[in-house]
């Protein structure tokens, strides 16, 4: 065995899943993470994780499982993987239970499950309201150790900037800068991994943390990797409407019972403890009356938006509707929701155990991302492998619930050590490559930073990012019509033309955040207008992506994957196959 | 509070660890439900002083803004706490935001933490697993049991509780109320139990729990309401019978 | 040129091993500070008041208590090993503790950190009213210290004043250095058992102040409430 150096960028779950594959096969690991990597996104991962562990006598099996996936993601998921992720579920909540995350027991002392969307089983393990903090540290704690026995590096507060490319078009390390120092310097490895989470910073208001921006995804993809399903963007139908942020709060409080309604008389001014239930409409309960509250995500949130928009029942006029656990015993949900009930209490004031809680869709998850192939997450670019939620493979059109930590931790399994096999076999490693090729592409992006810094002009990066977001949010997400996806991919190109004129105000290389920002920022535009035009092209109504002047799923022509190749400024798309060879598609509906 | 009222921010600033801190005042545009982030990044926007002088946007640290990934403590109003969840509308003016001063500064709010992940290292803050294959189910546990570890695991490794302590600072090595409850969680857990004597060896080393005082301003400060004083309680008790009398029966 | 190296020397990989777990001096000898609070000197100083209470009963029967205590066998090597030494050892290395410290009161008004810093400050005042009771009290009696000997200082209004303060600040600082040392010493760990520890704590502390005031008035006013258990 040779020893080999494997990059990961990323050390959110995915990142530290397959970081610890690579140390545990013996080979040298370098881990990148714009933040600390206790602080990566997947902390906020509240509700839980799916596996058929069958605990509850439900009869529920790994195959139910796998087949409430493809069936919440509308078909457009190549299923082999998708089956290999289920399957594997029982065992990965073992390994997490073993490495000391505390799920939340049955007197029995054994793992308890909630009920999460689209699913009709208990199937989700969970750690109070706080499930992806806690997967998150047991994690972290592993690489921890690692990183004592001296196995694993850790990077933090190095930003992946670009990966370096061989003269051959292989993937030989990657250039990144210090996010304190300004430095840029490459950093040579036999295969990398990218493992960078969400992009909901290019949404106005979204509910992922600031740092999913999705740049280094744009950024591989600007260098050829291929992104996939880029239009395939999941609205959570319940969160805080907020200033800075909209904060989630998790479909877990509907697995608990709590229930979704509006006042039926339109413009209700009355306390919504004062509104008796004769008054008040449980619309999703009466639509969907098999999975009631517990329907999929977007199924959900086009319910919201139609009894908002089409029926204005909106409280009090707005955009909003009550999610209501004051029925269900206060001792429970502290100690089942304690979590997401304390993030409503703290940031809106009031004890969600007394009072209905008021609640918005909000941007949540990208389920496109870059493309892997069908076996090990390897992208096109040799020597490139993703996982996590940056990656496209599982979710199809429309993730469910508490599957998305399962796919990251699944995903990092099979990277880890399909990079250190690509590794072994290469005919010659990163230590034969001159090292020019460092050279060359550390200078190239040093240059950019440089440019930036200097740069003249009345633009400023923060302004241009609220107008992108508020573009994507208001024209690229629920709803979706075609003329104004035309209108949001031109203001999108019109703000990459302001982008060119903006002028830093900060000019020190030292902790300069807004250079890196605007670094980023120009990434984002590109994922922006990407994600605008895959949903302009898609002329059907899928999962999450709805047209209404195409309301119907049209697997004649749509049963197909986007494949996005960047090409010099635009994109070229390929509709490739999806495999559904396990699972012949059927209409997907949740009615009965 | 009527739309289009500003409010007044001092921010305590400072280029790099090499130069001198000063104070700059900043005044925002007031908004419904605002935070004490929505502020930086207004001043990001537009990097100009109350008295109309152009300067620098703030750097500061922030990831989650819902209070769990534990990046934004900085000391407002003279207390330490997380940013995000500090709402405008309940803050006396001017608010004053400071970095934290038990870290070493980076530059204006971002402080250097790394100490405390250092110090989980030599604590030995993890589970030891055998690997990472599929070899069944973990150890079972009662319920009670599980409460009481996930209260403690909930440490978003903030820092407040090192900011607001007396004994740590430059003078004291003293790893904080954050890593000894980090010492309880693992000791707690089954698989953990068996490495016990490891973590009560390091946490009786250097900058250990002797140096805990009781000022427990630690459980006040802590955002996430982790009994801090309870850990390092019975931290010292299992440090100590450890001590005496681990010895005896090794 | 191998680009490896070249690329990464300078990134010096974060500590490599787990560094090794050197137990260090300090526990102990911050173990023996807290413990010395209690035993010997907590211990020594509730036979002094239990024996300074005699003043409450008769000169005679004060003077007897004096003089039994005077006349133990190998009284110097007993007082230095029971007495000064840990005296002295806890006053000295409670100041070294005190000055890795940085109260912050003034943020952080708490009450248990009111309690932390004043720990600090009657520990001092302790100290040094011990320092000077013993030399006026031990040394400058030749050891042979009556009740007169003791009633001529408190009627200097300034050594009596000093009296009042010192027994004040030794109590208080013995009742919540017995809380410190049933939480540092893990024997309550609950919330509600450190309270309960508190009261009972603050409780012993009250009742050290007011036996120490009351042997106090004793002396001043010549007050023997229990003399009519000698008659
Ligand atoms: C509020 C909320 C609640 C959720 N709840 C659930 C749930 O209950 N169940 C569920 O299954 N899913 C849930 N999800 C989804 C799930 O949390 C995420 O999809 C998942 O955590 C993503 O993990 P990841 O490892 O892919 O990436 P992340 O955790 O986002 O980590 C990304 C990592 O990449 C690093 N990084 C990014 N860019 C760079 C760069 N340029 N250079 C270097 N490093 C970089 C970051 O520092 C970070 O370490 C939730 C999501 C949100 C927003
Ligand atoms: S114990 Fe509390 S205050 Fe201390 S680091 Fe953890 S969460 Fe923050
Ligand atoms: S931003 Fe995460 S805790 Fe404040």
């Amino acid at each position: 065995m040779n020893p080999t150096r494997v990059i990961l960028i990323g050390g959110g779950l995915a990142g530290l899943m397959a970081a610890i594959r690579v140390a545990e096969l013996g080979h040298a690991v370098d881990l990148f993470s714009v933040v600390p990597v206790r602080r990566s996104h997947s902390v906020c991962a509240q509700g839980g994780i799916n596996a058929a562990k069958n605990l509850k006598g439900e009869g529920d099996s790994t195959w139910q499982h796998f087949d409430d996936t493809v069936y919440g993601g509308d078909f457009l998921q190549n299923q082999p993987l998708v089956k290999g992720m289920c399957e594997a579920a029982p065992g990965i909540i073992d390994l997490l239970d073993r490495m000391g995350v505390t799920f939340n027991r049955t007197p029995e002392g054994l793992l308890d499950f909630r009920r999460f969307g689209g699913t009709l089983y208990h199937r989700t393990a969970f750690a109070g309201a706080t499930t992806g903090q806690q997967l998150l540290y047991a994690l972290d704690e592993q690489v921890r150790r690692f990183e004592a026995e001296g196995k694993i590096r850790k990077l933090e507060g190095w930003m992946f900037v670009s990966a370096v490319l061989d003269d051959a078009g292989v993937c030989r390390g990657v250039t990144a800068v210090s996010l304190r120092s300004g430095e840029v310097r490459a950093f040579p490895a036999d295969a990398i991994i990218v493992a960078t989470g969400g992009i909901g910073s290019i949404f106005r208001q979204s509910t992922n943390s600031v740092a999913c921006t999705g740049s280094a995804q744009s950024a591989l993809f600007q260098q050829g990797v291929n992104y996939a399903n880029a239009e395939m963007i999941q609205v959570h139908p319940t969160a805080i409407p907020g200033e800075d942020k909209c904060r989630l709060i998790s479909e877990s409080v509907r697995g608990e019972g709590g229930r979704v309604w509006v006042p039926k008389t339109p413009g209700d001014t009355r306390d919504p403890r004062a509104i008796p239930d004769a008054e008040r409409f449980y619309f999703l309960e009466e639509w969907y009356p098999k999975y009631g509250n517990l329907v999929p995500r977007d199924v959900a949130t086009r319910a919201i938006h139609k009894v908002v928009f089409e029926e204005g029942l909106g409280i009090d006029g707005k955009a909003m509707v009550y999610l209501d656990v004051t029925h269900l015993p206060r001792e429970m949900l502290t100690r089942k929701l304690g979590g997401v009930l304390e993030i409503y209490e703290k940031f809106v004031g009031l004890d969600p155990r007394d009072h209905p809680m008021k609640v918005f869709p909000a941007q949540h998850y990208t389920m496109g991302g870059v493309w892997v192939d069908n076996e090990n997450q390897a992208t096109n670019v040799p020597g490139i492998y993703a996982a996590g939620e940056c990656e496209y493979q599982y979710h199809g059109a429309n993730r469910l619930g508490a599957n998305s930590l399962l796919s990251c931790i699944y995903g990092g399994m099979l990277a880890g050590p399909a990079a250190v096999r690509y590794a072994q076999n290469l005919a010659k490693g990163s230590d034969t490559v001159s090292s020019d090729v460092y050279e060359r592409e550390r200078k190239r992006q040093e240059d950019i930073y440089e440019k930036l810094r200097g740069q003249e002009g009345s633009e400023n990066p923060i302004t241009i990012w609220k107008e992108m977001g508020e573009t994507m949010t208001q024209h690229v997400t629920v709803i979706r019509y075609n003329k104004d996806l035309e209108a949001a991919d031109a203001k999108l190109a019109e703000l990459q033309e302001r982008y060119k004129r903006i002028n830093l105000a900060d000019r020190a290389r030292w902790g300069n955040q807004s250079l890196h920002f605007t670094r980023e920022l120009g990434n984002m535009l590109v994922l922006a207008r990407l994600i605008t035009q895959c949903a302009a092209l898609r002329n059907e109504s899928r999962g999450a992506h709805y047209k209404p002047d195409f309301p119907e799923r049209d697997d004649e022509n749509w049963l197909r994957t986007t494949r996005a190749e960047y090409d010099n400024g635009s994109f070229k798309i390929h509709l490739d196959p999806v495999d559904t060879s396990l699972i012949t598609p059927r209409k997907r509906s949740y009615k009965s | 509070m009527a739309e289009g009222k500003t409010i007044v921010v001092k921010i305590k600033r400072q280029a790099s660890p090499t130069e001198p801190a000063r104070w700059e005042e900043f005044s925002v545009r007031w908004r419904p439900n605002m935070n004490v982030i929505a502020c930086l990044i207004d001043i990001a926007e537009n990097p100009v002083t109350r008295y109309g002088k152009p300067t620098t946007p703030v750097s500061y640290e922030a990831n989650c803004l819902e209070e769990v990934c534990g990046a934004c403590a900085v000391v407002i109003n003279g207390r330490s706490r997380q940013a995000c969840s500090a709402l405008v509308d309940h803050l006396d003016q001017p608010i004053r935001i400071e970095p934290m001063s038990s870290f070493p500064i980076v530059r204006d709010l971002v402080v250097d933490r790394s100490k405390m992940f250092e110090d989980a290292k030599r604590l030995r803050c993890w589970v030891p697993i055998d690997g990472t294959y599929d070899i069944g189910p973990g150890p079972r546990i009662a319920p009670e049991r599980q409460q009481v570890a996930y209260a403690l695991s909930r440490c978003i490794f903030c820092g407040n509780c090192l900011e607001v302590c007396p004994k740590v600072n430059e003078h004291s090595d003293f790893v904080g109320a954050a890593l000894i409850n980090q010492v309880r969680l693992f000791n707690m857990h089954p698989t953990g139990a068996m490495h016990a004597h490891e973590r009560l060896q390091a946490v009786r080393g250097i900058g250990g729990i002797q140096e805990c005082d009781n000022a427990q301003n630690c459980v006040k400060a802590c955002p996430k309401g982790i009994p801090l004083t309870e850990s390092n309680n019975d931290v010292n008790r299992q440090a100590l019978l450890d001590a005496i009398f681990g010895w005896m029966f090794r | 040129m191998p680009a490896k190296a070249a690329a990464t020397a300078e990134v010096t990989p974060e500590a490599t091993t787990v560094p090794a777990a050197v137990p260090s001096r300090s526990y102990i000898w911050d173990k023996l500070h807290s413990l010395s609070g209690i035993v010997p000197i907590g211990a020594f100083l509730a036979e002094h008041f239990w024996s300074n209470s005699y003043a409450l009963v008769s000169i005679d029967r004060y003077n007897q208590a004096s003089y039994d205590l005077q006349t133990i066998p190998w009284r110097v090597p007993v007082e230095a090993l029971l007495i000064w030494l840990p005296i002295l050892y806890h006053g000295f290395y409670g100041v070294y503790i005190w000055s890795k410290g940085e109260s912050n009161l003034s943020r952080y008004g708490y009450g248990a950190n009111w309690m932390y810093a004043l720990q600090r400050w009657t520990g001092l005042i302790a100290f040094v009213f011990i320092g000077w009771h013993v030399y006026v009290e031990r040394f400058m009696t030749q050891g042979r210290s009556t009740y007169f000997d003791v009633a001529t200082t408190m009627a200097n209004p300034l050594y009596l004043s000093f009296y009042v303060i010192g027994i004040l600040a030794v109590s208080f600082h013995f009742g919540n250095g017995l809380w410190q040392f049933a939480n540092k010493w893990g024997l309550v760990v609950g919330r509600d058992a450190q309270r309960k520890a508190a009261w009972i704590t603050g409780a012993i502390g009250v009742l050290f102040a007011v036996v120490g005031l009351l042997i106090i008035f004793g002396f001043v006013f010549q007050w023997r409430p229990f003399q009519f258990y000698a008659q």
